[in-house]
């Protein structure tokens, strides 16, 4: 018996996920607000879809799909004026990053709810820890086969991602040194890290079904992996990226990973293999520690070069994939991110620089997320 | 007997240090049990441990020892008047311009509504209007301290800390200028009138102004270090007290201009949050316990019952206010009625400002004092107990650890 049916969609369909802090204008501290922020918004009609998440200092927000670029970032910058405009009401604040600087987890209150009370108690202190944002990006596909594919072939390009939307430098009070730490506190989880390799949804439908008949899962719900296919969407969602700072961001990292979709299904350059992991870890801390600064492993060439290298090479290589999806503007955007403007880390981290306090750096992170600057 | 002069004498019973001691003792083991056995808000203890040790019951902490011992009273309750006033956030009456009219209805309703019961009672006026004015306050004191040992943040938690502190500075003002008034009236003095108000209110800003722009010139050569940054506002509060009493403007409202400017100018944000840890709690136990030692029963028999009825036109006023604009303000109805019940504790500022008035108007008689100070005893007691409820009902209060 299966569940796992794969529903078709449209391929090369976007849609985007960002979970966001919810602060007070105080300190700018995390602060319990996303059920009284849910709440106001329900009363009004706005775009996309508003959720809360595991606990009550973040919500989830979600675009509908889209097949471009500019209507995904029309629809979520009309999301993050519902939001600014219903957190200004509630003296709450609204900010992008992948994780808090300074707020101390044991302080979290998680949010009511079923699935979230068993969370809780099944990962106990975790999942407070797991006060941790992320942007996910879903891409459809037309059948199982292809999303496999397409999971597998963009592991090669995850530790772009990561470099590109790194935005959590600090954690616990304290410089990481990391770009993203975002990123560690979910290898804590046991069922993290990549999916197996598998290129035929039957295969994929038998490992799941194993999984579940061992009582390890219930749903894909419980796999916490970088990428993991959604049959129930038809999408395979990329969960690599750290919330950004911007809505702007989290748009053009969205239509990157579409243009890369479109080039490595219509190309097929790249056939998939468990050699591909063979380098991915390595790979990944690499960006997670170092950003675009890190060292990148081809996992075909193994050839070394710096991971900024590659970024750039591979938005050339896209580039005619891109205009096809009408998102050359996106790209030009994370051109210039990998060149010489750089991440939301390194924003982060010159940002307090110049205040030397980690408060008023949220606090000029959740003017820039309203799109003041 | 001299050759045994090492001995101590009894004289040493009478040490108001020693009792200071034995009440903040009592306090706190009292606080711990409410807090851990009853799991009610410890202040209630540090107040029952008042009443129990005071004037009025056991006697170990005398009338003469609570003037003597005021100076503690003052400075933690500057203490937290400033803390109140670096939290709230007048900016979001900006942003939600229906909290600023949600703020002055309740408190004009429950002015008129406890005014209009005191004058049915055939109270004189101007009485009645003085003594609605103080029923217009709601303890900051009481509201910042249960928010805080709840570690309470949400909707209910930020506005009644905004609406306790308007409503404190509304029945200042309110209060200063029927004293005014008053003088108007009795003694036909008019420049009192317009002049004494404007004193105390721009006097007060312009002290605070003073003192947040030191504090922050401070906080710059400190840096962030929270030990100096909390010793630095101690003594900060405490010249703040003493200038405002030689300068005769109103301790209350200097001290929240200076919390509420300290926050303000801070652009750099400099100043980490007032940490005050295991010192606000020897704070706190003083404040609530002195206040309960402070409070007086004499004439509990004879202004009970009338008490009970402006206790109860208050919190039906506050309710009213709180509830006509829950909508527009965007808060939800089940949370606005708990928002209400907060504001249910009455200040103990309220006492000093009772006593104020008896000593400039005797002839206002002992009725409305009685009435009162009998108020003040149950939202002394209930007041804690409302705000606990409130915040734990609407699911804002820290889980236990």
């Amino acid at each position: 018996m299966t569940i796992l049916e794969f529903q078709r969609s449209a391929p090369l369909t976007i849609g985007v996920e960002l979970e966001l802090q919810v602060l007070n204008t105080r300190d700018c501290d995390l602060t319990r607000g996303a059920s009284d922020l849910l709440a106001l918004l329900a009363r009004e009609s706005h775009p996309g879809d508003i959720k809360p998440e595991i606990t009550e200092s973040m919500i989830e927000v979600s675009t509908s799909v889209h097949t471009r670029y500019a209507p995904l970032a029309k629809e979520l910058r009309g999301i993050r004026a519902a939001l600014v405009k219903a957190a200004d009401r509630l003296n709450l604040a609204i900010a992008g990053g992948g994780a808090h600087p300074f707020q101390h987890w044991s302080e979290r209150r998680i949010y009511e709810g079923p699935r979230f009370k068993y969370l809780s108690d099944l990962y106990g202190y975790l999942a407070k820890q797991f006060t941790v944002f992320g942007q996910h990006v879903h891409i459809g596909c037309p059948h199982g086969d292809d999303a496999l594919f397409l999971l597998h072939a963009m592991s090669r390009y995850v530790p772009h991602f990561i470099a590109l939307a790194a935005s959590s430098p600090y954690y616990q009070g304290v410089d990481t040194a990391f770009d993203s730490s975002r990123l560690h506190a979910i290898t804590a989880f046991p069922l993290s890290g990549r999916a197996p390799f598998s290129t035929r949804w039957s295969e994929f439908t038998e490992y799941f079904d194993r999984m579940r008949s061992y009582g390890i899962v219930e749903s894909m719900k419980d796999f916490y992996w970088d990428i993991r296919p959604k049959p129930e969407y038809g999408t395979i969602e990329i969960r690599v990226f750290d919330t950004p700072l911007t809505v702007e961001r989290a748009a053009a990292l969205a239509a990157y990973a579409q243009a890369l979709a479109r080039y490595l299904l219509v190309e097929r350059h790249l056939r998939p293999t468990e050699d591909l992991y063979l380098v991915y870890t390595y790979n990944r801390f690499q960006a997670c520690r170092f950003g675009m600064e890190g060292n990148f492993i081809d996992p075909v060439t193994q050839k070394h070069r710096p991971l900024r290298e590659d970024i750039l090479s591979s938005i050339e290589a896209v580039g005619p994939h891109a205009r096809e999806l009408e998102a050359g503007q996106a790209l030009t955007e994370l051109k210039l991110a990998a060149g010489t403007g750089g991440n939301d880390a390194g924003w982060m981290r010159a940002a307090y620089g110049r205040s030397q306090s980690l408060q008023d750096l949220m606090w000029q992170a959740s003017r820039r997320w309203s799109g003041e600057r | 007997m001299a050759e045994l002069f090492f001995l101590p004498d009894a004289a040493m019973l009478g040490s108001r240090l020693l009792w200071f001691g034995v009440l903040v003792l009592a306090a706190i083991v009292a606080g711990e049990l409410f807090e851990r056995w009853l799991r009610l808000p410890r202040i209630v203890g540090f107040v029952g441990a008042g009443i129990a040790l005071g004037p009025q019951a056991a006697g170990l902490i005398d009338t003469d020892a609570l003037f003597d011992l005021r100076i503690f009273l003052h400075v933690t309750l500057g203490l937290v008047l400033f803390e109140l006033g670096q939290r709230v956030d007048l900016g979001w009456l900006r942003r939600n311009p229906w909290l600023l009219a949600t703020s002055l209805l309740e408190a004009s309703v429950s002015f008129a509504a406890v005014f209009g019961m005191l004058v049915v009672f055939d109270v004189h006026p101007v009485v009645a209007a003085m003594a609605a004015a103080i029923a217009v306050g709601t303890s900051p004191a009481v509201v910042i301290t249960v928010a805080k040992d709840l570690r309470a943040q949400g909707q209910v938690t930020e506005r009644l800390l905004l609406l306790a502190t308007l409503n404190s500075v509304y029945a200042y003002l309110a209060l200063t200028m029927l004293f005014a008034w008053a003088h108007l009236e009795y003694r036909r003095a008019w420049t009192a009138v317009v002049l004494h108000p404007l004193y105390l209110i721009v006097g007060a800003a312009l002290l605070g102004l003073l003192l947040a722009g030191v504090a922050l010139w401070l906080m710059r050569h400190l840096g962030k270090r929270t030990d100096a940054q909390f010793v630095g506002v101690v003594a900060l509060v405490m010249i703040a007290i003493a200038l405002a009493s030689a300068l005769k403007l109103p301790v209350l409202l200097t001290l929240l201009s200076f919390g509420i400017l300290t926050r303000v100018l801070d652009r750099e944000r400099r100043f980490v949050s007032l940490a005050l840890g295991r010192t606000g709690t020897l704070a706190i136990a003083v404040l609530f316990s002195l206040t309960g030692a402070s409070l007086d029963f004499r004439q509990f028999h004879i202004g009970a019952m009338a008490a009970l009825a402006l206790v109860a036109v208050r919190f039906a006023g506050k309710t009213l206010g709180v509830l006509a604009l829950a909508r527009p303000s965007a808060l939800v109805l089940r949370k606005a009625a708990l928002l209400s019940i907060g504001l249910a504790p009455m200040s103990g500022v309220a006492l000093l400002l009772v006593q104020d008035m008896l000593s400039l108007y005797p002839e206002f008689g002992t009725q409305l004092s009685a009435v009162m100070f009998s108020a003040i005893v149950m939202l002394e007691i209930l007041g804690p107990l409302a705000v606990h409820y409130a915040l734990k009902q609407a699911g804002e209060a820290a889980e236990r650890t």
